[in-house]
This record gives C-alpha cells, structure tokens and sequence, in this order.
C-alpha cells in the first residue's frame, strides 16, 4: 500500500525530476548509518515527522505498484466474485467477475466497488432488503472484530424487477496487522417464493443465517441455544480500551456490556475524586446487571482496566429480554449475588487484610478474568485499586518479587508462582471462589447447560 | 540521530536467552523482502528457536516507526537483551547484523 504523500512531496510539481524528489528524501536522512545505507541503494522508505507517514522511494513505489498489479490481475482472473475489504470495512478492491455481475444485477445488493465503504453499502439499501443487509453487517463486524472466521449470508435483492438471491461469505484474512476481509458472492438465482425479508424487529424470524460467534462471556454462554439466538440479534461486538470510563456513578446506563475478555473495574468515588475497587468483573459477569435490579443510573465508576473484547447491548433491549427469557434472568440473579459476595468480602478486605495479602488476592483475580498470567499496571493504579498509598503497593509488590511469586518491572507483572501467590494471598480470594462455585453448582439443570 | 550502540561481546558466550527483535519494513518493497529473509536465515542458522521476532510494516504503522525513532526502512531493532542495537539496510551484510544482535564480535579491518 503506498501511503499518501506528505505535504512537503505534495508541494513538488509532476515534473519534478526524480533527483529532486530523492534530494528532498535526503534532507529528512540525518543519522550517519542511515545515510550509508541510502545511499548504498538498501533504503525502501523514509518517515517524514511531518507528515507522520513513510515516504516510499521511486524503486519501491515501482515495485509495489507492480505486486500489487500482480495481485490485482490474479483476483481479475478468477471466475468467482471477490471482494477484498480492509479492517474498516473499505472497499480495497472488487474482481472483475464481481463487477461484470453487478452491472448484469444493475448494481443491486450491496454492489460496491473500489474505494467505497462496505457498512456504508448496507446502511444504503432499499428498504425491502434493510434486514439482510444489516445481517451481513453484523456479519463483517464479527469478522473484523475477530469475533469469527468465516460468516455465510443469504441475501435477497430486487434486481431488474426481479427478486434475486445469493450468498455472501464473508471470510477473515488474518495477518500481523489488523484484520481484513474477503467477501464473495455467489448468485443463487431467482427468488419465487414470497418470503418476506427479515426485518430488525425484534420478533420477526430471521431467514438470513449468520452463525452466531460461540459466546466467550460466561453468562452468555450459559443461556440454552434457543435464547442464546434470540439474545445475540440485540448484541454487538465492540473493543473496549484500557481507560474507557463506561458509567459514572449518577449516570445513565444506556448499554449494558458483556465482556469476551476484557476486565472493568468498578470503582467506588470517594469526596468525587478518591477512587476505590469494590469489584472486579471480566467474562464471568457483565456490566449493568443494575439494570435487572431496577436501578437506571450506575452507582459506581466502571472503568475499563484490560482492552479487550465485548457484546454491547442496548439497556432497553436488554430490559425487554430479561422480562422475557427466564434463563437470562437465573443467570443475572446468580451473577449478581456472586458480585455482592465479591463486594461486601472486598469491603472486609481492605479493612482488615494487609496490602501484601490484598495485593496477592488482586493480581489472582486480575490474572483469572484476563486469562492471563502477564499484565501491564503502574503502582499508581495499584494504589488505586488497593485504597492505598503508592508506597504501601511498592513495599508490597517487593515482597512478593523477594519470594519470587511475581516479577515487577516497569509495569509488567508476571505471576510466576500461581499456587505460591494463592498462599500469599487472604482469605479472601478463596472465599469469593468457593462461593462463586456454591451459587453456580445450586443452579437448577437445564439453565447452565452449554450450548 | 544515530542510534547505532552495537558493544563487542565474546563469540563463545552460548545462548541462553531469547533474542527480541523488531524489523521496520515497507510492504513488499524489494529492500524489506530482502531483509525479512536474509534475517530469518541468519535466526535459523545462529539462533535455532531462541529469538522473538515482530515485524512492522511502516505503511500501515507508521505512528509506530515514528514514535520508535525509525528514520527509515528496512530498519533492525534489537530490544533485548541488552544493550539495544539498530542495524540499518536490507540485512546483507551478515556480521555486521551478528554483531548487532551480540552473537559475533565485529571482524577487525
């Protein structure tokens, strides 16, 4: 991919002569080895600070360019329609076979060509075929979120007065980078039938058939098949980023969050400003169970504590479908008991345990909802979470490095010795485990059964 | 700016630990093709297992190059263990590229 050229290379005219161009590359070159190798010929780019982008050189422009026509009229040549999108949904590039049928279908059903938006194509469809669209953008949001593979969906357009069908599978194209996506379709032929065409409503059946991504969130995966379907239709994968301050306390709940593998810290604020964990909450649980309760506003801080993945849904649509499916509503209730045990015992803790052994319960936690033995944290943010002072955590965090339970350096925690670090750790830790366990083993058969 | 720290470290000091490293590259660019494989053929041959390497396509990253202090590409970053060391070029050079990752000492001219 070429990136754009800077405003200094914009600022050359066309005819500019190559030796200009790479008169000006050298200006940004300074460093003495990297002029060596420049000049050598063993450069492909060089970053322009202004710009903040890579400014190719000729012969790498030229041979880019040139695998890229390779690849391009590979694609060209194949018989199926392709698609190639990028990680934001932008249309790339469309094969020949894709254009050639698209024109045939007079542009109909999400036609798109190079340069142009794939959820903007779904969102801009008449409004017999809104429902399949919005499956299929749901479809490529899993893709890109990597929340699936591959997603297979049936469309039904009107094309030249005719209702016509074909299949879109929509596939990810996983790499170092960020996740593109290839999408081809395959035309099935006129549709006779009078099926109506799915539609967003909430009770209407859905005809289009997008494989629901198997839930990471342990609530979710709770729930029977049936409900689970019903449920996933109002879900939306979103990507929450360390900081993220999801509610204030006072503030409305406006969605409710299931994390895939996230971590949300909720935090209890003292005088407005002095922040304290009361509960920790990852796949295991979700964000807003409030809501099930009664209660529209948040009553702590949620605050997003390890980036990661979620399911997002309305707080409206989730109100309707927690009157509706008693599963979901066994599952909350058990959720939410385990979270007050996990709040009043913290409550205790931090009264009555010493910084080491909370510290210890803490990183156990952490490390159980992130599935992870290894995270970034500062101290200051340990303070935070602990209702202590920065100190208090640095003597702590010492102590157990000492007994090789965990390495501290620069932010970077690693659990070294997980059963040594459960001995280390209070009570509590084990407690809120045994008690987590007791209220799910007391769950009636039928409502834990996977899917 | 000249980041270029490359420290003279013994030969015969065997490997023990991992070798991070991050190569600066441009898509397909011939340079940076040329330095992708003549780097995973000096890992295969010096470093059997022990290394860890990420490699970062500066036209879709270019935040990251900058921010790293990459003037340009195809760039060698060695992260750890320390000292660190950048290696600038297409990689050809293999003893300049061992001295940097501190696996040979730089040959006397």
């Amino acid at each position: 991919m070429t990136p754009a050229p800077s405003a200094a290379a914009e600022q050359l005219t066309p005819d500019t002569s190559e030796a200009a161009f790479r008169a000006w590359l050298r200006r940004l070159v300074t460093g003495a080895a990297e002029l060596e190798a420049f000049d050598a010929g063993q450069i492909d780019a060089v970053m322009d600070r202004d710009s903040g982008s890579a400014v190719l050189l000729p012969e790498a422009q030229t041979a880019l360019h040139d695998s890229n026509r390779i690849v391009l009229s590979a694609l060209d040549a194949l018989p199926g329609e392709v698609c190639v999108l990028d990680s934001r949904g932008g249309v790339v590039m469309a094969n020949k076979a894709w254009r050639t049928a698209g024109t045939a279908h007079a542009r109909a059903g999400l036609d798109v060509r190079a340069g142009e938006d794939f959820f903007a194509a779904c969102r801009d469809v008449p409004d017999g075929e809104r429902g399949y669209a919005a499956q299929v953008a749901t479809g490529l949001h899993q893709i890109l979120t990597r929340m699936s593979q591959t997603v297979r969906c049936v469309y039904v357009c009107h094309a030249s007065r005719k209702r016509e069908r074909f299949t879109l599978t929509m596939t990810g194209i996983v790499s170092d980078g960020p996740v593109n996506a290839l999408v081809t379709r395959e035309w099935n032929g006129e549709e006779r039938s009078a099926t109506p065409a799915p539609t967003t409503a909430p009770r209407r059946s859905r005809p289009v058939t997008v494989a629901p991504a198997r839930a990471k969130n342990h609530l979710l995966a709770a729930l029977p098949a049936k409900e689970y379907a019903r449920l996933s239709t109002g879900l939306e994968p979103v990507t929450l980023t360390y900081g993220d301050v999801l509610y204030e306390p006072g503030e409305t709940m406006h969605d409710v969050y299931f994390p895939s593998d996230c971590l949300v810290s909720l935090l209890t604020l003292v005088e407005g400003r002095r922040a304290l964990e009361v509960g920790l909450v990852g796949r295991e649980g979700m964000i807003g169970a409030r809501l099930a309760l009664g209660a529209t506003t948040s009553s702590v801080r949620a605050l997003v504590q390890g980036t990661g993945t979620a399911m997002r849904m309305k707080s409206a649509r989730f109100l309707t479908e927690f009157r509706r499916l008693p599963a979901l509503q066994h599952v909350l209730f058990q959720f939410t008991d385990t979270l007050m045990i996990q709040i009043s015992q913290t409550a205790a803790c931090n009264r009555f345990h010493l910084v080491e052994a909370r510290l210890a319960r803490w990183l156990l936690m952490t490390a159980e909802r992130m599935a992870s033995n290894e995270f970034h944290l500062t101290h200051e943010f340990l303070a935070d979470m602990l209702g202590v002072r920065r100190e208090g955590v640095t003597v702590a965090a010492i102590a157990l490095q000492q007994r090789n339970l965990i390495s501290y350096r620069r932010g970077n925690i690693t659990i070294l010795d997980s059963a040594g670090l459960e001995t280390a750790s209070c009570s509590c830790y084990r407690y809120v485990i045994g008690m987590g366990s007791q209220v799910r083993e007391s769950a009636p058969p039928g409502y834990t059964s996977g899917r | 700016m000249a980041r270029k720290s490359i420290k003279e470290k013994t030969p015969t000091e065997p490997i023990t630990t991992v070798v991070a490293m991050r190569l600066y590259i441009a898509g397909r660019a011939p340079n940076s093709v040329k330095a992708i494989a003549n780097l995973q053929a000096i890992c295969r041959q010096h470093l059997k297992d022990c290394y860890r390497l990420e490699i970062v396509d500066v036209c879709e990253h270019p935040r990251r190059a900058l921010d790293d202090g990459i003037l340009v590409t195809p760039s060698l970053a060695k992260l750890s263990p320390r000292p660190g060391a950048n290696v600038i070029g297409n990689l050809s050079d293999t003893s300049s590229v061992l001295a940097a990752l501190g696996l040979q000492a730089i040959p006397q001219t």
